[in-house]
C-alpha cells in the first residue's frame, strides 16, 4: 500500500499506543504496553499486510525492550512495534510465533541470550547457546559477567 | 626419517573440520581443491572421514559446542597427523577473544586431548590459498 495509505491505516490504532515517534518518512516506532503487543503486531501482519523483518532483543538496564520490525513493500516503510518489559526477575512477553512462524526462532534466541520468557511460544527450546551451558545464565544481559 | 614418515607425507589426505567458522575459511580451502590451485596434484586430498586422514585442517575459533566435537574427531584420527589451524580465529581466536561462547583457541582444545599434538599455524582473515598450501609445505619439510 502507499504511503499516505499506511499512515491512515496506523492511525486506527493510535488509541491502543502509548506513543508514535516518527524518524523519518518511512521509519515508524510504535510504542506500547507488553500486554499489547501481540494485538498490534497481529494488526499490522492480517490487516496491513506487512512483511515480518526480524526482532530485535535490548537490555536496556532498567527494563528489557523487545522490538518487532514490519516492513511495507510498496513504500519501503519499516514500522518498529515497541515494547518495554519492566520486570527484571521475570521478564515475559506474549509470543507473535502463533500468529507468525517466521518469528519462532528469534523469540528462542532472545529467550537463550536475554533470558525473556516468552508465552504461548510453540516451541520455546534452546536455539543457539551450548548443550552444556548452565541454567538461568544469560550471556547478554548487562549485569551478567563471563 | 622412518619409512611409515616418509610413505605418509607423500600424499596427505586432509579432513576438513569447522570449529565454528563463519564460513570464509572455508571458502578458501574449497578453493584450494578447484583447477585454479588444485591441491591434488601434490597429492593433498579431501577426505570424508577423519579415520582416512593424516591431517586436520581446523578452521574457526572452536566455539564450546564445537569444541566437544573437535576433540571426539581428533581422538578418531589416525596417528601421526598434524593439525594445522586455519586462519586468525582458529590461530588465537581473532575478533572473538573472550567471547562467552568461546573454548579456543584450537591449539588448546587440541592439547586437551593430546599434549604432544603436532600443530601448524595458518593466519590471515581468510588466509590466501598460496599461504594455505606454504603453511602445508612448512609443516611438512618441519616433520
Amino acid at each position: 500500500m502507499k504511503q499516505e495509505e499506511l499512515d491512515n491505516r496506523l492511525s486506527e490504532i493510535e488509541g491502543e499506543l502509548l506513543g508514535v515517534e516518527r524518524t523519518a518518512d518511512t521509519r515508524i516506532f510504535l510504542s506500547c504496553e507488553s500486554e499489547k503487543v501481540y494485538a498490534v503486531c497481529k494488526f499490522l501482519f492480517e490487516e496491513l499486510q506487512l512483511r515480518f523483518v526480524i526482532s530485535t532483543g535490548v537490555d536496556a538496564e532498567h527494563c528489557f525492550e523487545v522490538l518487532h520490525h514490519f516492513t511495507n513493500d510498496e513504500s519501503g516503510c519499516i514500522v518498529t512495534v515497541k515494547a518495554m518489559i519492566g520486570d527484571r526477575e521475570t521478564p515475559e512477553l506474549e509470543s507473535i510465533a502463533p500468529l507468525i512462524p517466521g518469528a519462532e526462532w528469534i523469540e528462542r534466541e532472545m529467550h537463550d541470550i536475554l533470558g525473556i520468557n516468552f508465552r504461548n511460544h510453540p516451541n520455546l527450546r534452546r536455539l543457539i547457546l551450548d548443550d552444556d551451558w548452565p541454567e538461568g545464565v544469560y550471556p547478554l544481559r548487562k549485569d551478567v559477567k563471563v | 626419517m622412518n619409512w611409515k614418515l616418509w610413505s605418509l607425507k607423500k600424499s596427505i589426505w586432509v579432513f576438513h573440520v569447522n570449529a565454528g567458522a563463519c564460513n570464509n575459511c572455508d571458502i578458501e580451502i574449497v578453493n584450494l581443491l578447484t583447477p585454479r590451485f588444485d591441491v591434488e596434484r601434490f597429492g593433498i586430498k579431501l577426505v570424508g572421514s577423519p579415520r582416512h586422514a593424516d591431517a586436520l585442517l581446523v578452521t574457526g575459533a572452536g566455539t564450546r559446542q564445537a569444541a566437544v566435537r573437535l576433540r571426539e574427531v581428533y581422538r578418531q584420527t589416525a596417528k601421526p597427523c598434524v593439525v594445522f589451524c586455519m586462519g586468525a580465529c582458529a590461530c588465537g581466536t581473532g575478533i572473538f577473544e573472550g567471547g562467552y561462547h568461546i573454548a579456543g583457541p584450537v591449539d588448546k582444545i587440541i592439547k586437551e586431548v593430546d599434549p604432544n599434538a603436532i600443530i601448524a599455524y595458518v593466519p590471515g582473515c581468510p588466509p590466501k590459498p598460496e599461504a594455505m598450501i606454504s603453511g602445508v609445505v612448512k609443516a611438512l619439510s618441519a616433520l
